[in-house]
């Protein structure tokens, strides 16, 4: 197998099975950037995010017999995986504690981005910007932070029907915005 | 079954981004192996969704892949079961802080969309520190016995909306909790009473402005309360210490 080698996504869960190195510096080189897209939405801090994105594919590499392709493509399958992670480590003491001793970052440090590109502008988090303001709310409650609907609708004192009719909505329109 | 209506009911869309229930999950897979058109849909939607997450554009730093393969390679290819998983469900230590956190996730967004000048990073981080200002703030306030809570809930002109009042019965400080309020017309603006034997005691408006990016606002003390009630006001009405507008949420202690 050559270094240029190109992979189907079947050929390459096929190599993953193997535990085949190559195919798995493959699937970093092909995935990593839209999987660390993922962890920064709900990660901030780039230093954790890095982290993170590690322990993703170190799971990945670990996981792979658990993964099933007659429940979803490969990509979904590693998309969940790296939510789970983001979402466990915003809720872990150690990330609580990281951000209490860490400073501020600077106005100009980020928002000069002109040099890198942006990650708003990028990746998922574009579409999901497109969606209502009422429903992205909830979208980023449910999706990044990992809130089951019932708690969202106790903490926001709606009724779950509106929740989950909202969620439900939301979720219609990101199809379309995908499409 | 009308599968076409299950197709387009958003169960796709929450399978695929991981949101289903553990119920739904199973009648999907179930579904999915009957018919067709159904696992079509799913294939379709995961590839959209792939292409869009596949755009991003800020790769992580070169040096996580070199550490990544070290960390396999350490490992070595026999890896036990079970071992690492990080699907540990943390979850139950936090309910618990949930509900106070989620009030915040909002008020995140409410940040975000002020700022759109500023960096997302940036505003997530901010949002982030003002998630966790208003999570104790609120903890405050529920932990104090003083304090009690009134549920204002959506009159008919607006039956969505909500809020939440705190008011302090030892030091009468008033704290008022938008959780989902509309934003007013522009010549209109919200305005908070205190209602004692029916009788309404002004107790401030609510500059709207200021509610994008605190979610959490001190009003004027009341010494004394049975409920508490938002109005709809006109900006500039001759006497703004009664009210005048429609009632938009009420509720007592």
């Amino acid at each position: 197998m050559n270094l240029n080698t190109t992979y189907s996504e079947q050929e390459l869960v096929a190599s993953l099975r193997q535990r085949d190195e190559k195919a798995f510096a493959y699937l970093y080189d092909h995935y990593a950037t839209a999987l660390y897209g993922v962890v920064n939405t709900v990660v901030p801090d780039k230093e954790t995010a890095n982290d993170v994105l590690q322990n993703v594919f170190v799971n990945i590499w670990r996981k792979f017999d658990s993964y099933d392709p007659a429940k979803g493509r490969l990509f979904t399958w590693m998309m969940n995986i790296a939510r789970n992670a983001a979402i466990d480590e915003i809720r872990s003491k150690s990330y609580a504690n990281t951000r209490k001793t860490q400073p501020l970052p600077e106005d100009h440090e980020i928002s000069g981005a002109v040099t890198g590109p942006r990650i708003e502008d990028s990746g998922l988090k574009k579409v999901l910007g497109k969606l209502k303001e009422e429903w992205r709310v909830l979208v980023d409650l449910s999706y990044y932070q990992g809130f089951t609907h019932e708690e969202i609708a106790k903490a926001l004192d709606l009724p779950l029907g509106t929740v989950k009719t909202r969620i439900r909505s939301a979720l219609i329109q990101l199809r379309t915005l995908l499409q | 079954m009308n599968i076409q209506e299950y197709i387009s009911s958003g169960i796709i869309e929450s399978y695929v981004l991981g949101l289903a229930s553990e119920e739904e999950r199973r009648e999907f897979e179930t579904l999915c192996a009957q018919y067709p058109e159904l696992l079509r849909a799913r294939t379709e939607f995961e590839i959209a969704l792939e292409k869009q997450a596949l755009s991003a554009t800020e790769p992580p730093p070169a040096f996580v892949k070199e550490k990544l393969l070290n960390e396999i390679r350490a490992q070595g290819k026999v890896i036990s079961l079970g071992n690492g998983s990080m699907q540990t469900n943390k979850r139950w230590k936090y309910i618990a802080a949930a509900s106070v956190i989620l009030l915040a996730g909002s008020m995140a967004w409410n940040i975000s969309m002020v700022s759109k000048n500023i960096s997302l990073s940036k505003n997530l981080y901010k949002a982030k520190e003002n998630i966790m200002d208003l999570a104790a703030e609120i903890g405050r306030l529920q932990q104090n016995p003083n304090v009690k809570m009134a549920s204002l809930r959506g009159m008919e002109i607006s039956p969505q909306s909500t809020a939440t009042v705190y008011w302090d019965t030892a030091s009468h400080d008033v704290y008022l909790l938008a959780n989902n309020l509309p934003a007013p017309p522009s010549d209109k603006q919200y305005q908070l009473w205190a209602l004692l034997d029916g009788k309404p005691v002004d107790l401030g408006m609510m500059d709207f402005t200021v509610r994008q990016k605190k979610l959490l606002v001190r009003m004027k003390n009341a010494a004394n309360a049975q409920a508490f009630a938002i109005t709809l006001e006109k900006m500039d009405r001759p006497d703004p210490s009664k009210p005048g507008g429609d009632m938009v949420v009420m509720g007592k202690l």
